[in-house]
C-alpha cells in the first residue's frame, strides 16, 4: 500500500511539473483567474445581453439554441424574442447561427469571425476573460488596436467605448536580488528599473470605471462559460448525489464483505 | 409456481449447461483466499468494458459519422439529447479509466509474475486485449472530429507510410482517401463500434477461459493446487461466490466514487483525457502548435519522438509493445512474485516504473533537447528492463517461496 501511495504521489508530482510549463496568456504571461458563477442567473442574463449586443453581430453560437438559453437563464420567451432575437423568422428551437454571412465577414476581416460556442472550453474561461480586457492602442494595426494575449488578433476592440483608451506604458519595478528580496541602496530605498509593456487605462476616457468594466466582462465570460457547456451546473450538482450513492454502496458492501470474510480468517 | 419454474429450469438445464457453467465458473470456482487489492483491477476492467459498451450504444443514437456532421453531432449529444452529456462523459471517462485499470492490472502481472507457468496464455490473451484496446481508443478518438482527432490521426496514419515498399499504399488503404475525410470517419466508426468490440469481447472470453483453466495467482506466487482437500478443491482457496463477489463489490464501490468524481467534476481530466484543442472542429488548413496524444499513449509517443527516423521510431514503438508478449519467457526466476525475487529484480522494477512514468510525462509535453535526451534514456531503461530480464532473474538469489498461502 505504501508503494502504491508513493506511485500516486510520483504521478501527481509529474503533473504539477507539466502545469508549470509555458505562459498561457501570450505577452500577458499567466492569465487572470476566472471563477465562473453558473448559478448566478442575473450575471448570466447580463452576459447574454452583452453577447447579443456586442458579439453576436459577427460571432455565432451555432451549437446553442435560443430556447435553451431562454429556459436555463430564466428569460421569458416573450422578452427574449422581443429584445434579443433579431429577425422575425427566428424560432426558439433554432440554433444561434449569427447574423453575418461567413463569406461577407471574410472579406471584411480577412478571416471569418469564429463561432464562439466552445471558445471557453477550447482556450479556457481564464484566457477569454484576460483576452477581452487586454486590448491596447497600436496604430500599426488595421483596427488601431492590438491584444496582449493574442498579438495580431484580427478583431477590433468593440468594447473600447465602455473601457476607454488602454495603452501600453512603462513603470518602475523594484529589482529582485538573488536571495529573493528587493535590492536596496545604502539609504534603504528600493532600487528600481524601468520596464515597459504594462497596460494602462486612461482615466475618464470610457463609460465604465476599471472595476465596472471588469465586472461587465465577468458577466460576459460567465455567460460564455455557460454556453460552452450548458449542463455544467446540473452536472456538478448531480455529481455529489452519485458520489454519495457510491459511498453508501461501498460502506454496505464493505460491512457485508467483512462479515463473510470471518468464514475463512 | 416454484414447482413449475423449476420444471422449466430443469427442462432448459438438461439441454443447456446453465447450472454446470454457473457452478464451475462462478459459484464454486476456487480462488486463492489471500490476495491484495492489486487483484481487483481485472474485475474493474470488465465493469468498465460493460460501461463502454452500453454508453457507446447510446452515443451511437445521436452520433453522425460524416465529415460535415461528426463534430456538430457530438455537441448535439452534449446539449440537445436529454442527459446526453452523461452518456458522453461516461464514455470518455470510461476510456481513460479502462486504460488506468488495465495498466494497474498489467502492472500487477509484472509485480507478482502472473505470467509464470502455467499462466503464459492468460498473459498473452491479456496483452492482445491491450493491443486491441489501443487501436480501439485511437479509432474512437478520431470520431468527434476535433482538431486533435484530425491531427492525431494524421500522425498515426502517416506512420504506416514509413513502412518500406508497401507503406504508401497501406496508408491510403487505411485512410480510404488521399487525406483524412468522411471516408476515414465512416470506416473508423465501423471498426470502432463493430469490429474491434467483437474481437475484444472474444479475447476477454478467452482470457477468462484460460484463467479459469489454470486458476488465479496470488501475491506470494504460491501454487495452491499442490494441497487439495478430498473433493480436489485447493485448501487455500475460497469459492468465488460469495466471497470474491463481495470483495469485488467493495472495489466497484470505491471505483464508482473515483469514476464519478472525475466524470462529474473533471471530465476533461485537465486536458489529458479530453484534450482542449479537440473543442475546435477539425481544420486541415491549420496545424496545432503542439500535437500530443491522450495520456494513455504518451509513453509510446515519447519513444516514437525519441528516435529521429520515422521508421526507426515506429519500430521502437512496436517493439515496446511486442516485448511485453514474451515476458513469460524472459523471466527465468524461480520465484514468481517480487516478494521472493532478489535485489536485482527489485532495482530493475523500480527503474522500470520511474522510466515509464517519465516517458508518460514526456509524451505529453513539447519537445526540447533535454526532453529528447530524457526520452532516449527512458526508452533505453524500458527496453533494458525486459532484455536483461533473462540475465538478472537467473543470476540473482531468490528467497524460498512458501508452500502454503
Amino acid at each position: 500500500m505504501k508503494k502504491f501511495c508513493f506511485l500516486i504521489f510520483l504521478f501527481l508530482s509529474t503533473n504539477s511539473i507539466i502545469a508549470a510549463v509555458g505562459a498561457p496568456c501570450g505577452d500577458y504571461g499567466e492569465c487572470d483567474t476566472f471563477k465562473p458563477q453558473l448559478n448566478n442567473i442575473e450575471s448570466l442574463q447580463l452576459g447574454a445581453l452583452t453577447f447579443i449586443n456586442h458579439c453576436y453581430g459577427c460571432h455565432s453560437l451555432k451549437y446553442s439554441r435560443w430556447g435553451r438559453i431562454s429556459k436555463d437563464l430564466e428569460i421569458p420567451e416573450k422578452i427574449l424574442t422581443e429584445n434579443l432575437v433579431f429577425g422575425s423568422d427566428v424560432k426558439l428551437g433554432d440554433r444561434m447561427t449569427g447574423s453575418m454571412q461567413p463569406a461577407v465577414s471574410e472579406g471584411w476581416f480577412g478571416i471569418a469571425p469564429p463561432d464562439l460556442t466552445l471558445v471557453t472550453r477550447l482556450h479556457g474561461s481564464d484566457w477569454v476573460y484576460t483576452y477581452l480586457r487586454t486590448f491596447y492602442e497600436d496604430s500599426s494595426k488595421p483596427y488601431g488596436v492590438n491584444n496582449m494575449v493574442y498579438p495580431g488578433a484580427a478583431m477590433p476592440n468593440v468594447l473600447a467605448l465602455l473601457q476607454g483608451q488602454q495603452i501600453l506604458s512603462c513603470k518602475d519595478i523594484p529589482i529582485i536580488a538573488s536571495n529573493g528580496g528587493v535590492r536596496r541602496d545604502e539609504f534603504g530605498n528600493d532600487i528600481t528599473e524601468e520596464k515597459c509593456g504594462y497596460l494602462k487605462t486612461i482615466e475618464g476616457s470610457g463609460k465604465l470605471s476599471e472595476q465596472e468594466f471588469d465586472d461587465y466582462i465577468f458577466d460576459l465570460v460567465n455567460f460564455m462559460t455557460y454556453v460552452g457547456e450548458p449542463s455544467r451546473s446540473v452536472r456538478e450538482r448531480m455529481g455529489w448525489y452519485v458520489i454519495l450513492f457510491f459511498v453508501v454502496f461501498t460502506a454496505f458492501s464493505y460491512l457485508l464483505y467483512r462479515e463473510y470474510q470471518k468464514d475463512y480468517h | 409456481m416454484t414447482q413449475q419454474s423449476s420444471g422449466i429450469f430443469n427442462w432448459i438445464n438438461t439441454r443447456l449447461p446453465i447450472s454446470n457453467t454457473y457452478e464451475r465458473h462462478l459459484s464454486k470456482h476456487p480462488v486463492p483466499k489471500k490476495v491484495n487489492f492489486w487483484y481487483l483491477f481485472g474485475a474493474l476492467a470488465s465493469v468498465v468494458l460493460i460501461i463502454q459498451i452500453i454508453s457507446g450504444i447510446w452515443l451511437m443514437f445521436g452520433y453522425e459519422n460524416t465529415e460535415e456532421g461528426a463534430f456538430a453531432s457530438v455537441e448535439y449529444i452534449m446539449r440537445d439529447i436529454e442527459y446526453g452529456w452523461i452518456i458522453r462523459y461516461m464514455h470518455t471517462t470510461g476510456a481513460s479509466m479502462f486504460f488506468a485499470v488495465v495498466y494497474l492490472h498489467m502492472f500487477r502481472g509484472l509485480l507478482y509474475g502472473s505470467y509464470h507457468k502455467p499462466r503464459e496464455l492468460v498473459w498473452i490473451f491479456g496483452m492482445t486485449i491491450y493491443l486491441v484496446m489501443m487501436a480501439e481508443g485511437f479509432l474512437g478518438y478520431v470520431l468527434p472530429y476535433g482538431q486533435m482527432s484530425y491531427w492525431g490521426a494524421q500522425v498515426i496514419i502517416s506512420l504506416f507510410g514509413a513502412i518500406p515498399y508497401i507503406g504508401e499504399s497501406l496508408e491510403l488503404w487505411v485512410r480510404g482517401d488521399y487525406y483524412i475525410s468522411g471516408a476515414t470517419i465512416s470506416r473508423f466508426f465501423a471498426l470502432h463500434v463493430v469490429a474491434l468490440p467483437l474481437i475484444l469481447i472474444a479475447l476477454v472470453f478467452m482470457h477468462l477461459v484460460a484463467l479459469h483453466e489454470v486458476g488465479a495467482g496470488n501475491p506470494d506466487g504460491v501454487d495452491i493446487e499442490k494441497y487439495l482437500d478430498e473433493d480436489g478443491v485447493p485448501l487455500d482457496s475460497v469459492p468465488f461466490f460469495p466471497y470474491k463477489v463481495l470483495n469485488a463489490l467493495v472495489a466497484i464501490g470505491v471505483f464508482g466514487i473515483v469514476f464519478s468524481f472525475i466524470m462529474f467534476f473533471f471530465p476533461e481530466g485537465g486536458g489529458y483525457m479530453l484534450e482542449l484543442a479537440n473543442f475546435e472542429e477539425a481544420n486541415p488548413l491549420s496545424t496545432p502548435e503542439h500535437i500530443a496524444p491522450v495520456w494513455y499513449y504518451s509513453p509510446y509517443y515519447a519513444m516514437l519522438r525519441a528516435v529521429p527516423d520515422k521508421l526507426g521510431g515506429l519500430l521502437v514503438m512496436a517493439a515496446a509493445i511486442a516485448i511485453l508478449f514474451v515476458v513469460p519467457w524472459l523471466d527465468r526466476s524461480k520465484a514468481a512474485s517480487i516478494r521472493y525475487k532478489g535485489i536485482l529484480s527489485k532495482i530493475a522494477m523500480t527503474m522500470f516504473i520511474v522510466s515509464w512514468l517519465m516517458l508518460a510525462w514526456l509524451g505529453t509535453v513539447p519537445v526540447t533537447a533535454l526532453r529528447t535526451t530524457l526520452s532516449i534514456i527512458g526508452t533505453v531503461i524500458y527496453f533494458a528492463f525486459f532484455l536483461l530480464m533473462p540475465i538478472y532473474t537467473s543470476i540473482e538469489k531468490t528467497k524460498p517461496v512458501p508452500e502454503r498461502l
